[in-house]
């Protein structure tokens, strides 16, 4: 039997408005995006001026496509689950969810997949846009199906997040406001924790960055995870310190060498979401069971 | 069926409900009885399963709910007094939700859905939004919601509260039906009269303490130990209720409807003897009555100096 909430959930947020609405105006901006991008390079109307098509400027439309839809997911997931619960609350339709047998967990689920399947609705969508790029190589399928793994990944825990999040605070607002709050810190937290370290002690000690420190500071950041699909040049800044971290990589002699970013921040994501599933499920809990008497 | 002993709810300093104790036997309809804040809305969220109590001990078929919440759950049906509805979901879609929430598989969905709908009367509203529906409506499919897993034991918390009269008389004849289902429930009504009509047995809570609990007849022979008389006289009233001020068994005294009515404590004997003084003194009395005294008056006495506050 499919979980009840999942079904229900589904169901009326595929029957309403706001769901095609909002993929329209996902796939339109994207669209925009890529349009802008290949125009500011002057490749829109190649056929018409004598310049040769230059195949870099697809990756780096590549990058810039990616790189959108990562900081657009990073700002839709926290919306659509960081109300899951507290929605419920505000509604009213908590407690009835609760006075029955269902387990916290399977509502926690339920939410969970609704979550996912609604923004992994939006990265499908969005497929035959990134596959633009395909038209003028340089971009492989394994990488672009490797990067929506990472979306996933990524996604549940966000969504994870909003979920523990919401079901901590009982208004929608707060709710929202702490998810952003929460991630803001999780992606440059350690980015600001390391240039303080930098400025602190590095300089003072003399201690060189290894991609073993770099990881050590860094992990639990989306965008040190991401690094690892930024195919790039060195043309802009991101260019520069994604390949940065790939030489430093490269540099190290342990196992180490053999974990990309994504995949370190890809076991950071899965371990914290499951804490985070836990944590929401125990909390949801209205009565917390008591051992049987002797 | 169900057990309540020594159940205490403390929210930091206030005690909402203190060591309340009460207990309904199978197939009995128990009126709960109380002002605002009371403490019948957190009691009732106790037994199901919505809220930690501090203390005490609450037993659903003899199982405890601390123990095993979900096996309880499934025995109890619960009907908020606020509750919301999802907009987005019509009728029969609302009940397929709660009953996939109860695991009932879905081949036996649409029976039960349709019997339930039959019984409050929401049939022919099966294919409408849950949104469109009036209040009265969406109380209605609220318990049958409560009754899609076929529990044994109901929990009502004001059912009737914000419906209109004819509202209000199709909530009662769907009570009447589930009493004759045998369901225990469990109901808490602001309207007195109302449940003393249809409960075996009524408990009064006042602070958050059961003050009375009983068979209405039992409260009322209990607790009221005073009994009004009404007396009507042609004229001359400044003097009746002078004399009635006079006699030590006479409590307060107010005139409705230019009528004198009277509380009174004592027996046949000294109710003779308030008429004949009344006579002897030249009192033109037109009529002499003892009357009982109402549940709702048994119950402001009860009552009297608690406060109103949400809970």
């Amino acid at each position: 039997m499919i979980n009840p909430i999942l079904e229900k959930d589904l169901k009326t947020k595929m029957r309403g408005w706001r769901t095609p609405v909002l993929l329209s105006i996902y796939l339109l901006f994207l669209g925009g995006v890529l349009f802008l991008f290949f125009l500011a390079n002057n490749q829109i109307f190649v056929y018409y001026t004598d310049t040769a098509f230059n195949p870099r400027v697809a990756v780096s439309a590549y990058n810039v496509i990616a790189m959108f839809q990562f900081v657009l997911l990073m700002l839709i997931v926290p919306a659509i689950t960081a109300t899951a619960i507290s929605g419920e609350r505000e509604r009213q339709t908590l407690d009835l969810m609760l006075c029955s047998d269902i387990s916290t967990w399977s509502i926690i689920i339920g939410k969970l997949i609704v979550s996912i399947a609604h923004i992994m609705l939006l990265v499908v969508a969005s497929l035959p846009v990134m596959g633009t790029v395909f038209l003028f190589g340089g971009i492989t399928f394994g990488e672009i199906i490797l990067m929506f793994l990472f979306y996933v990944i990524t996604a549940l825990m966000v969504a994870s997040l909003g979920i523990f999040l919401s079901t901590l605070f009982r208004k929608n607002v707060t709710a929202i406001i702490a998810t952003y709050i929460c991630l803001g810190i999780l992606a440059l937290g350690p980015v600001i924790a390391f240039f303080i370290w930098g400025v602190f002690f590095q300089r003072s000690y003399n201690v060189e960055i290894t991609y073993s420190l770099l990881t050590a500071f860094l992990f639990p950041s989306p965008g040190y995870g991401f690094a690892s699909f930024f195919a790039g040049t060195q043309s802009n800044l991101f260019g520069t310190i994604f390949n940065e971290i790939q030489h430093l990589a490269e540099k190290e002699t342990n196992f180490l060498r053999y974990l990309k970013p994504w995949m370190i921040n890809g076991l950071f994501n899965i371990i914290f979401s499951g804490i985070l599933i836990s944590l929401s499920a125990w909390k949801l809990q209205p009565v917390k069971k008591r051992k049987r008497k002797a | 069926m169900l057990k309540i002993t020594n159940l205490v709810k403390r929210y930091g300093k206030f005690t909402a409900v203190d060591n309340l104790c009460m207990e309904i036997d199978e197939g009995h309809i128990f009126g709960f009885v109380g002002a605002n804040g009371a403490g019948k809305t957190t009691t009732m969220k106790i037994v199901a399963g919505l809220l930690q109590p501090t203390s005490g001990e609450v037993l659903v078929g003899g199982i405890d709910i601390l123990s095993e919440p979900r096996t309880v759950k499934r025995k109890i049906g619960y009907m908020p007094d606020f509750f919301g509805v999802y907009d987005d979901l019509k009728v029969d879609e609302y009940m397929d939700f709660y009953a996939g929430i109860y695991g009932i598989p879905y081949r036996e969905r649409r029976a039960i859905t349709d019997q339930l709908l039959e019984l409050v009367d929401l049939s022919h509203k099966r294919d409408f939004y849950v949104d469109s529906l009036s209040r009265g409506m969406k109380q209605r499919l609220c318990l049958a919601r409560s009754l899609i897993h076929n529990p044994s034991l109901l929990i009502l918390d004001e059912p009737a509260s914000g419906l209109d009269p004819r509202a209000r008389v199709e909530m009662k004849c769907i009570l009447k039906e589930l009493r004759n289902m045998k369901k225990t429930i469990l109901i808490s009504s602001h309207i007195l009269s109302e449940l003393s009509e249809m409960c075996t047995s009524i408990g009064i809570i006042s602070q958050g303490k059961m003050v009375a609990c009983g068979t209405v007849d039992e409260i009322m022979d209990k607790l009221s130990h005073s009994s009004r008389i009404k007396i009507k006289v042609r004229d001359r009233m400044e003097d009746a209720i002078r004399l009635l001020q006079e006699q030590p068994s006479i409590g307060k005294i107010d005139i409705a409807d230019s009528a004198i009515e009277a509380s009174f404590k004592g027996d046949d004997q000294v109710l003779a003897e308030i008429l004949k003084r009344l006579v002897t003194q030249g009192i033109p009395v037109v009529s002499f009555t003892e009357t009982g005294e109402s549940l709702e008056s048994v119950f402001m006495h009860l009552t009297e100096g608690s406060e109103e506050y949400d809970d």
